[in-house]
């Protein structure tokens, strides 16, 4: 099983990729998933302060569980110029 | 340079940030006046866009039009504009009576202007009259003169482009050669023949060693200054911009400047990243969240829509080593340009030229017309602004008028070729017809909302239906409200957005609320009374940036990593404090952020009465398209399905959603359009309007603006 982690913007200059896959297993959850891409991408600022966590396009927090093809990703506040 | 009128001056100094004089300028009589304000008008009227709605609320009448002579064109910076010791104070405002419109519209714009304005002693330049031939206006704060001159005629090419025409005046007026002393405003060719023309804001830029330009894109304020036979403004001073407000506790702007600039250096490079990409950076985040205006609105997202993101343009286009600012001091600098790129269309096919941007709003007008070419974006971005025409409003009529050929509603004879989305010869071809009043380009430069009924016509007379049955499809996806074209967001999964166009002032511009992802995506605004009051307040919190000089960006596109840990992280105050201490140092004023609310929300009543009076200001005004509710056609409906059949799951609870496609899709809608007038009422009542959406006596009384002129449009309305 694999969780889908996407990057936007700047991240994606940072880590060079549009995205990565994660290993997963029936407990894995939001935080995991962060933990994994912060070890991964030691550059990625990824303070709760400044992100937001998506699962398939929608807010989630870290306890939540991942199944199977989600997709997670870490955005920037938008508020609109 | 033949000089029709000058007068001499002294110099007024500048106090707090307020000179307290206004430069009136009659182009019918060429009589030019300095008024002197009384002391309590900036306690009113803030600056910016309160000085602009109290010289037209006084100035004009119901009667009133664009190109009336009584209509007055105001620029104004405010009270905390010009301070390089604060990110993003090169804002003024351009106010009027627009012709889209037919009520008060004003659209903001960076540059130097406002602040050079400011230091030849004047807090706003107020345009009235209608001159007999082409003129320009100098305020030369130097020699303390101020001239209305015949336009100079350089040759036709230039004397038809709006950034051509002030590229050469600029020169012209100080000996040949650029200044970061002067600035100017001009409009160009299209601005005559488009509603929608455009105030370029033009300034010196030395890293660049070109004159770069802003633009007041919204609402045809360059349509008003070419129809007062106005080509340009220039201003000059070469007074120091350093402590050019003259604040009243100095260490208290130098300390409120360097805290705001702490957070914007350290969070924007980890978060948007404006200073690299610009606001293009957008357009990915659009797309991922289906808010890409895409063929007229009608799908948020697509696989081509990379083609557009702002990596692109910053590898291909952007010179990556320049900060950006569009004034002194502002490290987000997020005005990306260009340098040296190729034209391949139109009538500068094999020019090079400097392009300043494109902007997001620019990038979403292309993709409306369903093009997705970053090289058409960039030719696009420098001949709307040559022509002077906004490139939202031409995209978004373009893109009407293709999904009018596509549907069937024209036809190729109506239109001399097909109209088709995606097809860039005939949307080139059209912007330049706009600009130059030809073909089709005189229908269209009219825009959407006019365009509408002459569709309607021909597609009656055509078909043999009557004009309110084509009217009414039309209705379902012209892009408009209140006679002005959407800006470049998709509202169909956001309610509290739909709100956010539909009971702006100005019509549908996100500059009064855009609160999309606070609603949508971080799911902050779950009641119709969260929405409601996210609505009253964003819309003060906007207003006073307009009315101040400032620029909202460092604010509200730069999440100040303490907001986290506030109650709303939304409206970020951790930075807005620091805003709320720029003012108090500057002026010497001792408020907090609600006295803050309280002064915006003076104006925005004063706006309202304004609408009002001209025909625009009650619920029926406050109507937004089927297409911004939700998927007007089943389409729409069919590719976003799995979402829409959530949300009616969501509202019906247990009841049982429909079998067939069709029937959710009809439900929908009416769903919709239920919350929609549900909201209206909620919001409606926060902001002390009727149901029918006029203020009520109180509110007007509470804000000292029951002037003769209120009394009498109250009485009027039965309020």
């Amino acid at each position: 099983m694999v969780v889908s982690i996407k990057f936007f913007g700047m991240q994606r200059v940072v880590t060079k990729t549009d995205g990565i896959d994660m290993p997963i297993t029936e407990r894995t959850r939001v935080k995991d998933v962060l933990e994994y891409v912060r070890h991964q991408y030691p550059d990625l600022n990824l303070d709760e302060g400044i992100t937001l966590i998506t699962v398939n396009q929608e807010i989630a927090s870290l306890d939540r569980i991942i199944r199977a093809n989600d997709t997670v990703s870490f955005l920037p506040f938008l508020s609109g110029g | 340079m033949e000089i029709l009128r000058q007068i001499n001056y002294k110099l007024a100094k500048v106090v707090g940030g307020y000179t307290d004089r206004i430069l009136r300028v009659d182009l019918g009589t060429q009589e030019i006046i300095i008024q002197e304000l009384p002391p309590d008008f900036k306690n009113k009227y803030i600056g910016g866009r309160g000085y602009a709605l109290k010289l037209i609320w006084d100035g004009t009448t119901r009667e009133t039009r664009s190109n009336s002579p009584d209509n007055i064109l105001v620029m104004a910076s405010g009270p905390l504009g010009n301070e390089p010791g604060f990110p993003g104070t090169g804002k003024f405002i351009v106010g009027t009576i627009s012709p889209l419109t037919d009520t008060f519209v004003d659209s903001n714009v960076g540059g130097h202007f406002g602040p050079l304005l400011k230091l030849t002693g004047f807090d706003a330049l107020a345009v009235s009259g209608i001159s007999k031939e082409d003129v320009v206006i100098l305020v030369d704060g130097d020699a303390q003169t101020i001239s209305i001159a015949a336009a100079p005629i350089y040759d036709k090419e230039i004397d038809e482009g709006a950034l051509s025409f002030g590229q050469r005046l600029l020169k012209d007026v100080n000996g040949g050669e650029y200044s970061d002393c002067l600035a100017a405003v001009t409009a160009g060719k299209g601005a005559c023949n488009a509603r929608f023309g455009i105030v370029n804001s033009l300034f010196f830029d030395r890293r660049r060693n070109r004159i770069r330009s802003k633009q007041a894109g919204r609402g045809g304020t360059g349509t008003v200054m070419r129809s007062k036979g106005l080509r340009g403004i220039v201003v000059r001073s070469s007074l120091s911009k350093v402590n050019g407000n003259n604040a009243i506790d100095k260490e208290g702007v130098r300390k409120a400047g360097s805290q705001l600039k702490e957070v914007v250096s350290k969070s924007d490079p980890e978060q948007l990243h404006l200073s690299a990409w610009g606001t293009p950076v957008l357009s990915e985040y659009m797309d991922k969240f289906h808010l890409f205006p895409i063929n007229n609105y009608q799908y948020g997202q697509s696989p081509e829509s990379s083609k557009l993101f702002a990596n692109v343009f910053l590898d291909r286009y952007f010179s990556k080593k320049i900060p950006d600012g569009c004034y002194y001091g502002c490290n987000l600098a997020c005005a990306k340009g260009a340098e040296n790129v190729e034209l391949t269309r139109g009538p500068k096919a094999g020019q090079k030229v400097g392009i300043d941007g494109p902007e997001y709003e620019t990038v979403g007008a292309v993709c409306c017309m369903g093009i997705f070419d970053p090289h058409f974006v960039m030719e696009y971005n420098w001949y709307c602004d040559e022509y002077g025409i906004d490139t939202i409003s031409t995209g978004v009529t373009i893109g009407f008028f293709m999904e009018c050929f596509e549907r069937g509603l024209l036809s190729a004879d109506d239109i001399g070729y097909e109209l088709t989305f995606g097809n860039i010869e005939a949307a080139d071809r059209l912007l330049h017809e706009i600009a130059i009043a030809k073909g089709f380009g005189k229908v269209a430069g009219q825009g959407v909302s006019r365009g509408k009924k002459w569709v309607a016509e021909k597609y009656a007379a055509r078909n043999g239906t009557s004009e309110d049955t084509a009217i009414a499809e039309l209705n379902k996806f012209a892009m408009e409200v209140k006679g002005l074209e959407f800006s470049m967001y998709i509202t169909k999964e956001s309610l509290a957005q739909q709100g956010g166009y539909g009971f702006a002032l100005k019509g549908p511009q996100h500059d009064e609320a855009w609160l999309i992802f606070i609603d949508q995506v971080h799911k902050e605004l779950p009641t119709f009374g969260d929405k409601a009051n996210a609505l009253k307040w964003f819309p003060l919190i906007r207003t006073w940036f307009n009315a101040t000089g400032l620029c909202k960006l460092p604010w509200i596109d730069v999440r100040n990593p303490e907001a986290a840990s506030t109650d709303e992280p939304a409206k970020n105050l951790p930075t807005l404090a620091h805003y709320v201490n720029y003012l108090n140092a500057t002026t010497g004023s001792n408020k907090n952020l609600q006295d803050i609310l309280d002064d915006s929300e003076r104006l925005y009543i004063l706006q309202k009465l304004i609408n009002l009076r001209q025909g625009k200001g009650t619920r029926a005004h406050d109507q937004i398209p089927l297409r911004a509710l939700g998927p007007a056609y089943f389409n729409e409906y069919e590719s976003r399905a799995e979402y829409y059949d959530g949300w009616l799951q969501e509202q019906l609870g247990d009841n049982k959603v429909p079998a067939s496609p069709e029937q959710r899709h009809k439900l929908l809608l009416e769903k919709r359009i239920e919350a929609y007038q549900q909201l209206s009422d909620i919001v409606y009542e926060k902001k002390g309007f009727t149901s029918e959406g006029i203020p009520k006596r109180e509110t007007v009384e509470k804000f000292a603006l029951m002037d003769e002129q209120a009394r009498q449009l109250l009485d009027e309305f039965g309020v």
